[in-house]
């Protein structure tokens, strides 16, 4: 959300959201920058009033001016848009190393998130992924920025970036990083508050392996969490494969056949997974209801 | 190189003289002369000995002339073709960028020995293997001539032995390879969607618009039309769309506005469209095309009108 817009920042924390993006570069004009860079600290404490993880979005053109005004306590992670090179990751990654230091910081805490938004991005996917250990996490390019650079228009019903997310997703897995992204569903609206779409996106994104999703509209956060979480369903299911597969492993067996389907190692894996992934989100979603209820206290106590 | 506006390349067999002969009537933004594929020595000489003459025919209205020379034979066939009023080559079933150095190479000799000015000559660089779709980064940088790339599509499949089949494309990784690393090296990426490239046809114009808009949204800029009939529907899918043109001057004019009043993040009113800077940016882009495409086709107007009256 653009920084600059005190009607958003203010009321970020009653979201529900699992990070906040703040934003300094597209949404805000130019006339703006210094303004907006000037909103960090305050954004930080109103995000945080809901817990949410908090990150900065910088203009890639302005690293030296964004990042000392963007890196303090309390934030999470340096989005680094239109990413082309390494060095400028590197850059991006000298300058935090110098702010963690000077602010009091943790070393090697605060994240880069570098996004891939051109088709010279693209290209350099792996040096733009490998260039810093604050990279935990990566993805291919699509958005309205690869799409002007690929002379394409968006929302046409079919899927235009299958090589960026591909090429993205593979070097993610290949230097062991966390890949990001979401599942194509057809739009040809491009409505960014479509709850709907939002909700069978964040499923199939799941269930193709990701974890994390993001929007520009309120409307999309609680079908993300919904669509990115197990269901109830899942979880049981996922304790009845890890107990056939434990009385198999009684037996001395590796596999067996529970309900028509073949249960191994494997599932037995996955499933264990899936337990793990809702135990953390049922954390990370006591952890928000918890700071949102003691910051509706807060506020009911000052009124 | 500067900006510039083929979305069209007419494919035409050097020794079909009738093709040749009214290549220029198709409105084309650019002609190719074909001489691949010509299995005599005979016909190959004579081939050569029309290269020349074919050029003249095939600029007549104004289209951007390239010569197709054969891989094993490209000295001679280029040696043959290279003179004023060409634009450059095609060249074939490129590798690495060793390929695109020699062609680079003889052009420039060329260019000196024929009074050509040094640099101006093109290479379309044709990619129909795996190693030359791997390679693609060192072939289109390999030379600031490299102005446009693309798969040649059925060469590719007899290449990886693939059978061309219409209900499934093989080249969706190469597809989007070369338009990923040919526009980030600042050149045209050319091609059309499955399954034309493989298995083209040339009597359904809705479905050739449709096929060469759908390429167009993979990231080509255009494509290479083995049919007069593919000129047109490629001309109009190429280029941004007329209907959304006020569209696109309306989100500028809004972005403007919403700038002036301190946001950068503008409503597009009756839409759940957000204006910011890439949608703004999209406009302009979309806007700056349409007026190089509307100078192209004047520049074809203008060379068409001139024929007329000079056969008047």
């Amino acid at each position: 959300m653009p920084i600059n817009n005190p009607r958003f920042v203010d009321r970020s924390w009653t979201r529900d959201c699992d990070y906040l993006n703040f934003d300094l570069e597209d949404s805000v004009p130019q006339s703006q920058k210094d303004y907006a860079r000037s909103q960090v600290r305050h954004a930080i404490v109103q995000g945080q009033k809901g817990a949410a993880e908090i990150n900065i979005r910088i203009n890639c053109a302005y690293p030296d001016a964004d990042v000392p005004a963007a890196v303090w306590p309390g934030v999470k992670q340096i989005n680094f848009p239109k990413a082309e090179t390494g060095a400028q990751i590197r850059h991006l990654d000298a300058l935090i190393t110098e702010l963690e230091r000077v602010r009091g910081i943790r070393s090697g805490t605060v994240r880069i998130g570098a996004t891939v938004e051109t088709t010279l991005g693209v290209a350099n996917s792996y040096e733009i992924a490998s260039a810093s250990p604050r990279i935990d996490a990566f993805g291919g390019g699509t958005g309205y920025d690869m799409s002007m650079d690929m002379g394409i228009e968006m929302f046409v019903g079919f899927d235009q970036f299958v090589y960026n997310r591909g090429e993205g997703e593979l070097i993610a897995l290949a230097l062991g990083l966390e890949r990001e992204g979401g599942v194509f569903m057809s739009d040809t609206t491009g409505n960014v508050g479509n709850a709907e779409l939002s909700i069978k996106r964040a499923e199939a994104s799941r269930k193709a392996g990701l974890r994390t999703g993001g929007g520009l509209h309120p409307n999309v956060v609680a079908p993300q969490n919904l669509g990115l979480t197990p269901t109830v369903n899942e979880v049981e299911d996922a304790h009845r494969v890890l107990s056939f597969f434990a009385e198999l492993d009684q037996r001395g067996e590796t596999e067996g056949d529970m309900d028509g389907r073949i249960v191994d190692k494997y599932e037995a894996a996955r499933a264990e997974e899936l337990i793990e992934w809702a135990s953390l989100c049922a954390h990370r979603d006591a952890e928000k209801s918890a700071a949102r209820e003691q910051t509706a206290a807060e506020l009911d106590e000052q009124n | 190189m500067k900006p510039f506006v083929r979305r069209s390349h007419l494919l035409v067999p050097v020794l079909d003289r009738e093709k040749v002969e009214t290549s220029w009537t198709h409105n084309a933004d650019s002609v190719i002369l074909d001489l691949t594929g010509i299995e005599s020595e005979d016909d190959r000489s004579r081939a050569r000995s029309l290269v020349k003459e074919s050029i003249r025919h095939a600029s007549r209205g104004g289209a951007h002339v390239f010569v197709l020379p054969n891989k094993a034979l490209a000295r001679a066939d280029i040696e043959a073709s290279v003179c004023p009023g060409l634009k450059g080559i095609v060249y074939p079933g490129a590798e690495t960028s060793a390929d695109i150095e020699e062609a680079d190479s003889i052009l420039s000799e060329l260019e000196t020995g024929r009074g050509i000015a040094s640099g101006v000559l093109q290479i379309i660089a044709l990619i129909d293997s795996g190693t030359g779709v791997w390679n693609i980064r060192e072939i289109v940088t390999a030379s600031p001539r490299v102005c446009s790339s693309g798969l040649d599509e059925l060469n590719l499949c007899r290449n990886m032995g693939i059978i061309p089949y219409a209900d499934f494309d093989p080249f969706v990784y190469a597809k989007g390879r070369i338009v990923v690393e040919t526009r980030a090296a600042k050149v045209q990426p050319i091609g059309i969607s499955h399954p034309y490239g493989v298995l083209p046809q040339f009597d359904d114009a809705d479905e050739i618009y449709q096929l060469a808009l759908r390429g167009k949204n993979l990231g080509f800029a255009g494509a290479i039309c083995p049919d007069p009939s593919w000129v047109v529907q490629c001309n109009t899918a190429f280029a941004p769309p007329a209907d959304r043109l006020e569209f696109f001057r309306e989100t500028r004019r809004l972005f403007a506005e919403g700038v002036a009043r301190g946001t950068a993040a503008v409503p597009y009113p009756g839409t759940t469209m957000m204006i910011d800077v890439p949608v703004d940016e999209n406009a302009r882009v979309n806007l700056e095309l349409w007026e190089l495409c509307a100078a192209r086709e004047a520049e074809k107007a203008k060379a068409i009108e001139k024929q007329e009256s000079t056969m008047a």
